[in-house]
């Protein structure tokens, strides 16, 4: 029945302009096409449908956009180890360069978007995303293919500038690791045809060890033997305008993979993410009020043993005028737990020996939006250390080059 | 595993059922602003389902890039933006994850009126952010002055025919028609604000160089201190004098920019402060004509 009703919607919709050729003359375009495909199969440059209007893409010339982003923070902390998971976080009392990151992005022809980031730092160059993304692919489908950032959750794909916070979230750092969850591979997603946003997303990625896939640390080293050895990941999101001056956002994501312990061992992460906003946009205001939260539960398998832990953190951040921002942040780490309940040292950081919390608020001053004043601190609260840990950045970033557009 | 084939079952239903009649009507056109909404509404017609991404009351550099404006874009099959950098701090995300190939940069789709207007302020010779957040192609608010929806309505008009060619006889004629009309209203508001020729005047930020030009009044100076960057007290102390020193009888700034500095200066300097809308209210049902109508009312009700 769904099908006869089909022809009916397509028939109000108005013609386009290959639908007044007959199935013959079309036929006769394709083999047309497809012989000159051949003939020149070497040399054949696509070319856009119309000339791209001046003043779009990187200012009439061939070269990406480009941006450069550096982070810089004085640091002091009260621990003489201080237990920060990011590897972009300041870790030694005084001035730490976080990262000086170069951010690329440009058409690469009319069917592939590229994006890249580039990570300096004092120990040398990181290339932490570099991945294509289809711009015409049917039914709202598309694939980025490259290394990047997997879609779990809403923390883990972004990066430092976009944060509220100086430092990583430790769910970040102590399920995915330091940089992130990330690795080479494709992603698949859908966007659905329904009334509201809900986007589908599933990749497959490669495993590199403790920095980029901490929860399945020993894989790396083992190889890959087919597609169960890679990273899977998949994550649905859903959008709800609640009004013109209210956002909510909620995820549902999974991963898992072979974690190197045993011949079949793998991990499994479980995890939800909430983002509610509030920017008034019906009056005049530059207030901005949003809630993130987001939880992980982790399933390990080890010798003999399936381990389980959970993690999460929530975080309100208030800009309350154009220039400032107010944020607090708690963060928690889970004692991770065998299968009888029994607390054990985290297989894939040992440490962590137990349950932590952490406490952080800032301070935000933005002279324009292409710089920012942070200041922030912190109280760190493993159960296996015997007093709190304190920290406090006063963190500077300042960019150049093109404007980028901020994901939501 | 029966429990997903069900759960898949039921979310494949749904979209068939929910997802398939929302795409069954006219030529489907979204603009990132209510005055381009606007224009495109009235060249448009009965034939087009026109929706603007942004409200008039937003500032159009700030936008967020909110993902139901990405299922908008995902349906749309005309795009038209301002360009020239005003949506670039959210548009560009928004349009890669549409995955809509029709509305992408190139493609007949993606319509960007800056490309048939008059530009101002387009800079020359070495740029960068130490003059503010400046727009490298040229000021983009152009719809401010009429002139430009006269030259935007029929190359959007071109543009829908080219979409959707059976009814371009009557984007044509709507064309003409909303051209015929305004340019009519534009005689007739040069008479209504015919005394604010030459008067100098204080804007907010620098968006009202188009209305400048059209009117013929003199842009004296800006509260900010440069494009995108806050008053700082010293330069509002500064812009006060200034205006006094040029008898400065008018302040002008859009819905979305706070009104206390801007009521000091106009105070200050013993001027009104104008409060002018920044596009049409297109979810109001506001045309693009009704607009510039109550503009150049609210102007035209300043005696200098």
């Amino acid at each position: 029945m769904l099908w006869l009703m089909l022809p009916l919607a397509a028939a109000q919709e108005p013609a386009a302009p290959e639908e007044m050729l007959s199935p013959e003359e079309l036929a006769e375009i394709e083999a047309a096409l497809s012989a000159d495909a051949e003939a020149a199969a070497a040399t054949v440059a696509a070319t856009p449908r119309t000339p791209p209007p001046p003043g779009s893409g990187s200012g009439g010339n061939m070269n990406p956009d480009i941006a450069f982003i550096a982070d810089l923070a004085l640091a002091a902390f009260s621990a003489d180890a201080p237990l920060q998971s990011g590897a972009h976080d300041p870790t030694v009392n005084g001035v730490n360069l976080q990262q000086l990151e170069m951010a690329l992005e440009g058409s690469v022809d009319p069917y592939f978007h590229f994006d890249a980031n580039i990570v300096f730092t004092q120990f040398g160059v990181e290339i932490e995303e570099v991945y294509a993304t289809t711009t015409a692919l049917p039914g709202h489908l598309q694939v980025r293919a490259g290394q990047f950032l997997t879609r779990f959750g809403r923390a883990n794909p972004t990066h430092p500038h976009s944060w509220d916070f100086v430092d990583q979230a430790l769910p970040i750092g102590r399920l995915f690791g330091g940089e992130g969850n990330r690795g080479p591979g494709a992603e698949l997603s859908w966007l659905a045809p329904l009334p509201w946003y809900v986007e589908v997303t599933a990749s497959e990625t490669m495993l590199g060890g403790a920095a980029t896939g901490k929860s399945w640390s020993d894989a790396a080293a083992v190889g890959v033997d087919g597609p169960a050895d890679l990273q899977t990941t998949a994550a649905v999101k859903q959008f709800f305008p609640l009004g013109q001056d209210w956002s909510l956002m909620w995820g549902l994501s999974w991963a898992g993979g072979p974690n190197g312990t045993g011949r079949t061992n793998r991990s499994e992460v479980y995890g939800t993410d909430l983002f509610l906003k509030f920017r008034p946009i019906t009056t005049s205001s530059y207030q901005q009020v949003s809630l993130h939260s987001e939880w992980f539960h982790r399933r390990m398998q080890v010798p003999d043993e399936l381990y389980t832990d959970l993690s999460g953190f929530t975080q309100l951040a208030w800009r309350f005028s154009r220039r400032w921002t107010a944020a607090a942040r708690h963060e928690y780490g889970g004692a991770t737990a065998a299968s009888d309940g029994e607390q054990v040292v985290d297989p894939f950081d040992p440490v962590w020996q137990g349950s932590r919390h952490r406490y952080a608020a800032n301070a935000t001053f933005w002279p324009t939006e292409f710089s920012r004043l942070r200041l922030q601190g912190a109280v760190d609260l493993p159960d296996w250390e015997e007093a709190p840990a304190y920290a406090a950045f006063l963190a500077f970033e300042f960019n150049v080059g093109a404007h980028g557009a901020h994901a939501f | 595993m029966h429990t997903l084939r069900a759960l898949f079952a039921l979310l494949l239903a749904t979209v068939l059922l929910v997802g398939l009649p929302a795409d069954a009507s006219g030529l489907k056109v979204t603009a990132t602003t209510s005055d381009l909404a606007a224009i495109a509404a009235a060249v448009g017609g009965d034939h087009a389902e026109v929706t603007a991404l942004s409200l008039h009351t937003q500032d159009p550099h700030w936008v967020d890039a909110r993902p139901n404006l990405a299922l908008t874009l995902s349906r749309a099959d005309l795009l038209v933006l301002a360009g020239l950098d005003l949506e670039v701090g959210w548009l560009p995300n928004l349009l890669t994850g549409a995955r809509n190939a029709d509305i992408q940069p190139g493609a007949t789709g993606y319509f960007d009126a800056s490309a048939f207007v008059h530009l101002l302020q387009v800079p020359s010779g070495q740029l960068d952010r130490s003059q503010g957040d400046v727009h490298p192609g040229g000021n983009p608010h152009y719809t401010y002055d009429p002139r430009s929806a006269l030259l935007i309505a029929p190359a959007l008009a071109d543009r829908m025919s080219q979409l959707d060619p059976d009814n371009a006889d009557a984007y044509a004629a709507n064309a003409a028609a909303f051209t015929g009309e305004l340019t009519d209203a534009i005689e007739r508001w040069r008479g209504q604000l015919a005394h604010l020729q030459g008067a100098p005047v204080i804007q907010f930020h620098r968006s009202w160089t188009y209305l400048e030009d059209w009117v013929g009044f003199e842009l004296v100076g800006e509260i900010e201190p440069k494009p995108g960057v806050p008053p700082t007290p010293a330069h509002v102390a500064r812009t006060v004098g200034l205006a006094r020193s040029k008898g400065v009888k008018l302040v002008l700034k859009e819905f979305y920019f706070p009104d206390t500095t801007a009521a000091l200066v106009a105070e200050k300097a013993g001027a009104s402060l104008l409060t002018l809308p920044g596009g049409a209210d297109f979810n109001g049902g506001q045309t693009y004509i009704e607009r510039m109508d109550a503009t150049v009312g609210l102007l035209a009700g300043e005696g200098m």
